[in-house]
């Protein structure tokens, strides 16, 4: 598995961390029977802080991820070739780690299935309210439509990687 | 309706003839990815034309040489 690949693994799974922490928090039982009924500003501010915790899950994961994706290639390097020097090692995380054409049409084909489904969910939110549903069922529908299509773009561009793009 | 073209190309013969050049050094010296060289030469990723002409500048051949286009049957 290429950089990218594995990178986008990376985001993926930091992105199911935090959708199920989502689900868990927010959709508890007793969580919800004592929120007052229709009240939207309880659940806009626990989305607000599930997106700062997104943020930082996202950045602290791929952090984490480079650190140990150059330390998986400075003892492969090491590996390969015994008398390899530092600056060996680090040609060998460069030359690993180059982003080109092919990547950054990855990710816009990719971002369009993201768009997709916050398009629908959209869509969805709106006709939810329609067919009288609370705008508390739009909001997260809005939200979680937002989670996915994040999700979906990373699943996108897996596949894209994978069947070519 | 437009035709469809299928783009093939002779990256692995151009590299053989190029002492053996490994997708590695071909990916350093026109500025992209391994992975990227394995995806043109399986045919699974059509570069840009910038890179085309890269390609085939490493092997100082004509673009034609490098990539080859069919008309597809239908």
């Amino acid at each position: 598995m290429s950089y990218q690949e594995t990178r986008t693994g990376a985001s993926i799974f930091s992105g199911i961390l935090v959708f199920a922490a989502y689900c868990l928090y927010a959709f508890n039982p007793t969580r919800m029977a004592a929120l007052p009924a229709g009240d939207l500003k309880p659940w806009a501010t626990t989305m607000l802080i599930f997106i700062a915790i997104g943020i930082g899950v996202a950045i602290v994961t791929q952090i984490l991820f480079h650190i140990l994706f150059s330390i998986f290639l400075a003892a492969r390097s090491k590996i390969e070739n015994e008398q390899s020097d530092d600056k060996d090692i680090k040609r060998a995380i460069d030359r690993e780690m180059v982003e080109d054409e092919r990547d950054r049409q990855i990710e816009l084909k990719s971002m369009r299935i993201g768009f997709i489904v916050a398009g629908v969910g959209f869509v969805s939110a709106l006709l939810a309210v329609v067919f009288g549903y609370s705008p508390v069922v739009m909001l997260n529908i809005f939200y979680l439509s937002f989670m996915a299509g994040s999700l979906l773009e990373g699943a996108g561009q897996l596949f894209y990687y994978r069947r070519g793009a | 309706m437009p035709k469809k073209f299928e783009i093939s190309n002779n990256i692995r013969r151009l590299r053989f003839f190029a002492n053996e050049m490994t997708q590695q050094d071909l990916a350093e010296k026109v500025g992209v990815s391994r992975q990227t060289i394995i995806a043109i030469e399986s045919g699974k990723y059509s570069p840009s034309l910038e890179l085309a002409f890269r390609i085939a500048d490493v092997f100082g051949v004509g673009i034609g040489e490098v990539f080859q286009c069919e008309l597809k049957s239908e």
